[in-house]
């Protein structure tokens, strides 16, 4: 049982003490039931402090943010951050610790084990609902959550609500943290890629027909990249006009800036998009599903770094963000890594 | 009478090993197709997965990455990371569903003038009746 | 005019229009969003609103403005690319969607003519549905001038009184959709009048969100503009950009080149949605940037909406369908900021 009341009092002696600046957590919002990321710097505010299972927001990328600001301030104030992790929050913590990004002084972990449930995906309540809008949802009973809408109340089991990377997890507890809340009761999962080999399964024309239909939709909101914490390059290749440019730059140099994507939000440069993120994610991505809960169109962003997660560990044996020494995916090799595919 | 379709490809052949070869291909006047756009790099581990998706972009109705056999690279280990790098760039294409021969990898030395007219010849016919590449190209 | 539809003769209206490219709000995998529409049967008017709003069929979201190429003697080619001629419905527009229509008509029509986005606009007939229950929580249309029976920029505008539609046609575009289905169409009696005033009268108290005195926002925000509110409510942005993109009012573009083939010298001038939430909005070529975080960004939003559109052209650029705050991933809630604003100090 993750206990609140311990949560908050870590949180206000934390505070107190002066030992952090602020805490990043979850409180309630103004949008029905779905809480907020909340930024809290006065002990007392932490009665604000909660914690459910539709807290599914992955809240280390306002740490990103936070090293971002400090750069550009003149005295900085660099006591750590205290941020509360779920089990993917906190490998995303460690490939953050992994790249240097941040150093593991910068950060307090507060970290809070999902136990027996998992996040509620908020996408397939609404396809439970039918088009109805739930405004409150009451976790109490772990296996059964009820629902309100507009038009009453219902029971919807807890299994049929849990987000898919949910469902597959094998860290549903944090692998690393400064404290902890809450049981190491680790939900079992013996297919941790079992939507993916779903999609392998699938003929090769399905699959382009699936993909063809969900890329010809994006909009090239950048949403996905905006919520992704890994994704915290200044340049991105997908924005020429932000290359570092100074006064001085001849504009023979600014004129010929390669651009590999252009603003098209047609198939084949969104196909170029997503897959060059999903190749700058593979052997970073944790899977914490923001990108995919983010997008407007409702696109399966997340089944491509899934993908890419599950070859990492089929072909080279690499897991992602448990083991913030080891050496990133891409740039590391070993001499039995496979080359059947080269002739 | 209707005209064979003749698949484009484009090649990242590595300066020191595969570009050699194929040199080598050329001056020993071995014949081989003419399907090839070669585009020489300083090694497989420079080419990035955005050469291969703007090749398909463009049009590229193939894409063959060669480089020096693993232990022979000029700058020791470039073509390690490109065997890691290669090998989930194919992954990735064939789960959206790209055809899987239209991306192949090879290693090509300086002496292997005949391995890369073979590796030529053979991608050329297995293109062939795959027809040209719609699915990345840019439609305009 | 106003007239009586009856639902079951509606396809039958429908299928008259076969004449115009027909937008309706489609059902896709728990989605709705405006498609075209080939079979009349497909319209399904039941339904709350669409993620994205109706904007993008009148400024898509990509539109080409010219062509230019090298012809074979090496000169410089340019062709000039307006949209197609044809005339367009989209029927099962919302009130705060249809008036935003009139607010971006503002811009593109006003002092400089936009010729692309007016072409569309004036081949689009514009076909509405009252809001008998608000589509959303978080709907406020009352709160800026604006009402779920609103007739702005509507050509026909049809309320629903259970079996039927009340059919009220505002343009003479919209008495010629009328006129195609003439047989179809009933007198109006008087107890059809009485409840359409009783359902307008309901809808309006339904609404779940207001913003009280909204009046004093734009005189107090002017005042705003160094306050350190802006950095507390912009904490948890993303700068996702989906406030921007799926608001109706929200017309911001970016012009830019692109080349499609180099040999023959081949491109396009076109012109995408662009997004103040993004960092890059403001980026000068010298690499300087007045708006660098999100703070500025934030206060240029709520400024723009609440305060530099009013001076300008007397309204608000909002019409309170609520779908920023619905679908912000972190709940930023404009309605609660402007709450603070005017409460502010």
């Amino acid at each position: 049982m993750v206990k609140l009341e311990d949560l908050r009092q870590e949180a206000a002696g934390i505070l107190k003490s002066g030992k952090v600046k602020y805490i990043i957590g979850y409180t309630r919002g103004t949008n029905g039931f779905r809480p907020i990321p909340a930024f809290i710097k006065d002990p007392d505010d932490v009665e604000n402090l909660i914690w459910n299972p539709a807290c599914v927001h992955n809240l280390t990328k306002f740490i990103v943010d936070e090293k971002k600001r400090l750069k550009k301030e003149k005295n900085p104030d660099k006591r750590p951050i205290g941020i509360i992790v779920k089990g993917c929050d906190s490998r995303a913590i460690n490939v953050l610790l992994q790249e240097k990004y941040i150093n593991r002084e910068d950060v307090y972990l507060l970290g809070v084990s999902c136990e027996k449930t998992g996040v509620l995906d908020e996408k397939k309540l609404n396809k439970k609902l039918k088009g109805r809008r739930a405004l409150q949802v009451d976790f109490k009973d772990n296996g059964s959550w009820l629902v309100t809408t507009d038009s009453g109340q219902e029971k919807i089991q807890a299994e049929e609500l849990l987000a898919d990377r949910c469902i597959e997890c094998k860290a549903n507890f944090p692998v690393v943290y400064d404290i902890v809340f809450g049981d190491k009761s680790l939900r079992k999962t013996d297919r941790p890629f079992q939507s993916v080999e779903n999609m392998e399964n699938l003929s090769q024309k399905e699959r382009w027909e699936f993909w063809k239909e969900q890329l010809d939709k994006c909009i090239r909101c950048y949403a996905c990249r905006s919520a992704c914490p890994m994704c915290y390059c200044d340049e991105c290749v997908v924005d020429t006009i932000s290359f570092a440019v100074e006064p001085d730059t001849p504009a023979e140099e600014k004129a010929q800036k390669i651009k590999w994507i252009e603003k098209s939000p047609n198939l084949s440069e969104n196909i170029i998009y997503h897959l060059t993120r999903a190749m700058h994610l593979a052997g970073r991505c944790i899977d914490c599903g923001e990108c995919e809960r983010v997008c407007p169109l409702d696109i399966p962003i997340r089944f491509l770094n899934k993908k890419m997660e599950k070859e990492a560990k089929t072909l080279f044996d690499y897991e992602v963000g448990f083991d913030p020494g080891k050496p990133s995916l891409v740039s590391s090799f070993k001499d039995e890594d496979p080359e059947d595919f080269i002739r | 009478m209707a005209e064979e379709f003749e698949p484009k490809i484009v090649a990242f052949l590595c300066k020191w090993c595969s570009s050699a070869g194929s040199d080598l291909a050329g001056v020993s006047r071995m014949e081989y197709p003419p399907n090839v756009i070669p585009i020489q790099v300083m090694c497989s581990g420079s080419v990035s997965p955005l050469y291969i998706l703007s090749a398909f972009k463009k049009g590229a109705d193939g894409v063959l990455v060669s480089g020096c056999h693993p232990g022979d690279c000029h700058y020791i280990k470039g073509n390690f990371y490109a065997r890691r790098r290669i090998a989930l760039v194919k992954e990735l294409l064939e789960f959206v569903g790209l055809d899987p021969e239209r991306f192949q990898m090879s290693w090509v030395s300086a002496a292997e003038g005949v391995k890369y007219t073979e590796i030529i010849k053979d991608l050329v016919k297995e293109l062939k009746p795959l027809g040209p590449q719609t699915k990345l190209r840019r439609n305009p | 005019m106003e007239k009586i539809l009856t639902k079951k003769s509606f396809p039958e209206w429908a299928e008259k229009l076969k004449a115009y490219k027909i937008y309706a709000p489609i059902l896709d995998d728990g989605t709705w969003s405006y498609e075209v529409i080939n079979k009349a049967g497909d319209i399904d008017l039941d339904f709350p609103n669409t993620v994205q709003a109706p904007k993008k069929i009148i400024n898509p979201q990509r539109e080409v403005f010219l062509e230019f190429g090298r012809s074979d003697e090496d000169t410089p080619e340019i062709k000039e690319v307006l949209p197609e001629e044809k005339p367009v419905v989209i029927f099962g527009v919302r009130p705060c969607d249809a008036k935003a229509l009139t607010l971006t008509d503002m811009v593109f029509d006003g002092d400089s003519k936009d010729v692309y986005y007016l072409k569309r606009r004036n081949q689009t007939v514009i076909i509405g549905l009252s809001c008998n229950t608000p589509p959303s929580p978080n709907c406020f249309c009352t709160s800026v001038d604006g009402s779920p029976h609103s007739e702005e920029g509507f050509d026909i505008l049809l309320t629903d009184l259970g079996d039927r539609y009340f059919v009220r046609s505002l343009t003479k575009k919209g008495d010629t959709l009328i006129d195609l289905g003439k047989a179809l169409f009933t007198a109006p009696k008087a107890n059809d009048k009485k409840e359409l005033t009783k359902i307008h009268t309901d809808a309006e108290k339904k609404l779940k969100r207001e913003i009280k005195d909204v009046a004093k926002i734009p005189p107090k925000l002017k005042e705003m503009f160094e306050s350190p509110l802006w950095d507390d409510e912009s904490m948890s942005c993303l700068r996702c950009g989906i406030c921007t993109y799926l608001c109706p009012t929200c017309h911001c573009f970016d012009i830019s080149d692109e080349v499609t083939s180099v040999s023959p010298f081949k491109g396009y001038r076109i012109r995408t949605w662009d997004n103040c939430q993004f960092p890059d909005f403001t980026m000068h070529s010298s690499g300087h940037n007045p708006r660098p975080d999100k703070a500025s960004r934030l206060r240029q939003r709520i400024m723009h909406k609440y305060q530099y559109f009013v001076e300008r052209y007397d309204h608000y650029q909002c019409t309170g369908c609520g779908r920023c705050v619905s679908k912000c991933p972190v709940g930023i809630d404009i309605i609660e900021v402007l709450n603070k604003v005017r409460d502010y100090g």
